[in-house]
């Protein structure tokens, strides 16, 4: 039930924080627009007035780029060291944007304040940013085990068999998915907690995150279980919609664009209601705990 | 005496089974080798010994003083193989990890001992630690029509790292396993200029070239064990623990066989062939999908090639402990590959089929050189690999097909050699292994698919349909060269296009087959000038528009073109005009620049070389078109694609 009122308020408050879900969207956007126009450009000259773009109105064609030699290898090694720049900017980006988020979707956030979005988010930067680095840290490391580990085992094994190789795998990769979970509840608690204690520091931030997430784990676990669900839902959606969508004028290629967007506006969306979810979870069951205290 | 008399009249009792008919009606080739083998698989030792009785008939008009055998399981006696020194490995280091055959005795038909007359040799690069070919000198050379006959006892020790052959664990893929005669040219055949024996060493990238033979083998393995060969199973017997299973083929160039516990056996019939599979239980899901692959084959290669003549055909899908042993070629065995996961849309196990089942044909029945001529067999047989899959599996998707990325053979096969920096290093008329280090694949498989897709484009499908039939009517079972290709080519396009492409097709061979140059056609520019024509008397100066100009839209257009390889082949040209009229121009492709001109009342809009991509050899089809009105539409959709996709992988893994 408790998870059902959380996930309630979590919802209404994620709604009423649209206008800081949009700044994160149009940072994000800006951040990514900055890296794919010249992508777009060079792309765009290296085709010229070649008709073999007609190529690709049914969708990509592997001969059409392969025959751009050089410049795809040049394409290719921006696409590849462009992510990884735009990972980074994005890592620390998020980290300032998440702050402004869980101030706005905390109980005293009413009304829309773009100063108040981003003092928070400057407040809690630093802070933040340590917590996810160190999740994200633990997160490869558990991959690392989880996953690694066992498909090197397995492809140096000669006895196992092949289905038997293959439920190993899939059982240490849903074994990883599993976890994510847990992961990502005690960056949100430890987040959610910060946001109230901004004296504390983030390593108490990231104990307190811990310990909440393992103290309430099965209503807490359910919760980001359902929420990662919807957003799953969301991925499918966007996945029947958009790679099949293939037009071939300026303005349905321009629709595209927007279309395209409004999903990704959706799916900041659903990130802000998992915040505000686990931030009203911690708030419910810090009352109850006052309450029997 | 009398011993001598009986072991003649059995080895007459051999060549007379050998010659008899138990598979086919009729034999199907000349069988001048024949091969009797009685092993046992010894599963402790990994090793696969016994007798062997072979012949071989002297067909030619010369008298020949020796044999010469493979050996080839040699190649994996040590590191300084020319096998393992073309790869630049190592079979392994311990003993159990070698591989080799010794021959412990062998003796002729009048029971004449033979080691001391057995030398081993290597042909091809001096190598003294390689020992894959065995050279016998006759105690009375061998006058033509004499029938040589051998007797053997040897030992086979498997390699534990199945390259093509060998075990792992109780996995047994065996190739390449007995001594076997190499063929003997007579000056004439193929490019032999004097008579001799071809009998190339064991090579990092070919194996295959041998006369067609009958083979009866007899095989004694623990019970437990499945097996499969590239002959019929006439017999087997079961005595406590071990059976014996005697196999019988007729008129292949190789025997192999294979033995596991775990293989589960499928089959299935294609008109009068019975087909077998073996494959690991894990992959029963596959087994539909390979039925299908290689009946698609049978069938395309049967229409358009010939009939593929035996009545029987097994392949293996080898498990992942025998992997190494997938994506080869026996004739009327094969192994395939795949995974009890393969995506559906992915048709790389229904591939490997098509090609491998594809070498029956190209190396198979036309049993050309491997060695000497590994486009012969490799990419003629790529091309009917890439003609099949994109037939059957869909044209623009026969080897990829998923809505995100869609990949057809024929572009799987262009794109390995048209991007390849060496793509100019070596013609396709090279020995296996002297092709420069990485090209081997590029330049036998790729290229040589690629250009006989141009020449299908130059010369019509029915045209190269009907070469290859008539590659198979005069060249099946027998031993084909390259000239010889080149020669059917040449008659039957002369035979069905007269003088159209000229007195014959040299020009397109000595180009594409023989020499490095590439293929590019470039068209170089679009130029649309309004015409100034004056109508009666016109004035100007220098403050006013010159006066009684006609103003009317009559343009002066051509079409710049530019050849940038060395490669010359006919083009068409499709030019499209503002008005929408297309002419189609037809282009020799001989000048370095080429121009066409137009005058009337539209401008050119675009123009495109080779609008249907029928010059597959060119290495770019982006610059092969140019219009003035540019369309970005697919271009940004794209963009806008990748900018969604990254926005949405970032917000998923940033917390």
């Amino acid at each position: 039930m408790r998870v059902f009122s959380s996930l309630k308020t979590g919802f209404s408050r994620s709604l009423r924080s649209w206008k800081d879900v949009l700044i994160v969207w149009f940072i994000l956007f800006i951040l990514v627009s900055v890296f794919m126009y010249p992508f777009r450009t060079s792309l765009g000259s290296a085709f010229g007035t070649s008709m073999i773009t007609e190529k690709l109105a049914t969708g990509f064609d592997i001969e059409a780029f392969a025959d751009l030699g050089s410049t795809l290898k040049t394409l290719l090694s921006f696409l590849t060291s462009g992510f990884m720049i735009l990972y980074l900017t994005g890592f620390i980006t998020n980290a300032f944007l998440s702050g402004g988020l869980f101030n706005s979707v905390g109980k005293e956030s009413i009304k829309f304040s773009s100063r108040e979005f981003f003092m928070a988010g400057s407040k809690n930067f630093w802070s933040f940013l340590v917590i996810s680095l160190i999740l994200t840290l633990i997160m490869g490391f558990l991959s690392g085990i989880f996953i690694l580990i066992p498909v090197s085992i397995i492809s140096f094994s000669e006895t196992v068999s092949e289905k038997n190789a293959y439920i190993i795998v899939f059982s240490a990769v849903a074994v990883f998915l599993a976890i994510i979970p847990v992961i990502l509840l005690v960056a949100d608690y430890a987040r959610a907690w910060k946001t109230v204690n901004e004296n504390d520091s983030c390593f108490r931030a990231l104990g307190f995150g811990f310990s909440q997430a393992f103290r309430n784990f099965k209503s807490s676990y359910i919760l980001m279980l359902f929420l990662i669900l919807a957003q799953i839902a969301l991925g499918i959606m966007i996945m029947l919609i958009l790679p099949g969508w293939k037009p071939v004028t300026g303005s349905g290629v321009f629709l595209l664009l927007i279309i395209s967007q409004l999903m990704f506006y959706f799916r900041l969306l659903l990130k802000t209601w998992r915040y505000a979810s686990v931030t009203s979870h911690l708030e419910n069951t810090s009352a109850r705990k006052n309450e029997n205290l | 005496m009398e011993r001598k008399s009986a072991f003649i009249l059995g080895l007459f009792f051999i060549i007379n089974t050998l010659h008899g008919q138990i598979i086919n009606k009729v034999p199907l080739s000349e069988r001048i080798t024949g091969y009797k083998i009685n092993v046992k698989l010894d599963t402790e030792a990994k090793t696969v010994s016994g007798k062997m009785e072979a012949f071989w008939v002297n067909k030619s008009n010369d008298t020949v003083s020796d044999i010469r055998m493979h050996l080839y399981m040699n190649a994996f006696r040590s590191n300084r193989t020319t096998y393992y020194e073309e790869l630049g490995e190592s079979p392994g280091e311990n003993e159990s990890d070698l591989g080799w055959t010794e021959i412990k005795s062998i003796g002729d038909k009048n029971g004449h001992d033979l080691i001391p007359r057995m030398t081993y040799i290597s042909p091809d690069d001096g190598n003294k630690s390689d020992k894959t070919v065995v050279r016998v000198l006759l105690p009375k050379p061998a006058k033509p029509g004499d029938t040589v006959l051998v007797k053997i006892d040897f030992e086979t020790k498997l390699p534990s790292r199945i390259r093509r052959t060998g075990y792992s664990g109780d996995y047994y893929f065996v190739a390449q396993w007995f001594p076997k005669f190499g063929v003997y040219e007579p000056a004439g055949m193929r490019y032999a200029t004097s008579g001799g024996w071809n009998c190339h060493q064991f090579h990092a990238t070919s194996e295959f070239y041998s006369d067609h033979s009958v083979y009866d083998v007899t095989v004694s393995l623990p019970v437990n064990y499945i097996t499969g060969s590239g002959g019929v199973l006439i017999s087997e017997t079961v005595d406590g623990s071990l059976k014996t299973q005697l196999f019988r083929a007729e008129d292949i160039v190789d025997f192999a066989w294979t033995a596991w516990p775990g293989y589960a056996v499928f089959k299935d019939k294609w008109k009068n062939t019975d087909i077998t599979l073996l494959t690991s239980k894990d992959r029963i899901n596959q087994v539909e999908r390979q039925f299908t692959a290689v009946k698609y084959a049978l069938e395309y290669l049967d229409q358009n090639v010939g009939p593929y003549p035996w009545t029987h055909l097994t392949f293996v899908d080898p498990p992942s402990i025998g992997a190494g042993a997938g994506g080869m070629e026996y004739t009327t065995l094969f192994t395939s590959e795949s995974s009890f996961l393969m995506p559906s849309f992915f048709y790389m196990p229904e591939m490997v089929t098509v090609h491998e089942f594809g070498h029956a044909y190209f190396m198979g029945i036309l049993a050309s050189n491997e060695f000497e001529e590994p486009w012969l067999d490799e990419g003629v047989n790529s091309f009917w690999e890439a003609r099949i899959m994109d037939h059957f599996y869909g044209n623009s998707y026969g080897r990829v097909n998923h809505p995100l990325l869609r990949i057809s053979d024929a572009a799987a096969m262009r794109l390995p050699y048209v991007r390849s920096q060496a793509r100019q290093e070596v013609s396709n008329a090279e020995y296996s292994w002297n092709y420069p280090k990485e090209t081997y694949s590029m330049m036998s498989y790729f290229k040589t698919a690629t250009w006989l897709y141009t020449m299908m484009g130059i010369i019509g499908e029915e045209t190269t349909n009907d070469i290859f039939r008539e590659y198979y009517r005069k060249w099946a079972f027998k031993h084909p060269s390259g000239k010889d290709f080149v020669s059917v080519a040449n008659e039957v396009v002369r035979r069905e296009h007269g003088e159209q492409f000229g007195p014959d097709m040299n020009w397109f061979f000595d180009q594409t087959l023989y020499g490095t140059g590439i293929c590019d056609y470039k068209v170089e520019g679009i130029y649309n000038h309004k015409y100034l024509k004056t109508q009666g008397k016109a004035e100007s100066d220098e403050t006013t528009e010159p006066a009684g100009y006609n103003t009317d839209s009559l343009y002066f257009s051509s079409v710049g073109l530019e050849r940038t390889g060395e490669i010359m082949l006919p083009v068409d040209v499709l030019v499209h005009f503002t008005d929408g009229e297309e002419v189609h121009e037809r282009w020799n492709g001989k000048a370095r620049y080429k121009e066409f001109n137009y005058t009337g009342n539209r401008e050119i809009e675009w123009v495109k070389i080779d609008p249907e991509f029928k010059i597959r050899m060119d290495v770019n089809y982006n610059n092969n078109s140019m219009t003035m009105t540019p369309q970005k539409a697919s271009l940004n959709r794209l963009v806008n694609k990748i900018s969604a996709f990254i926005q949405f992988c970032l917000s998923i893994i940033l917390l």
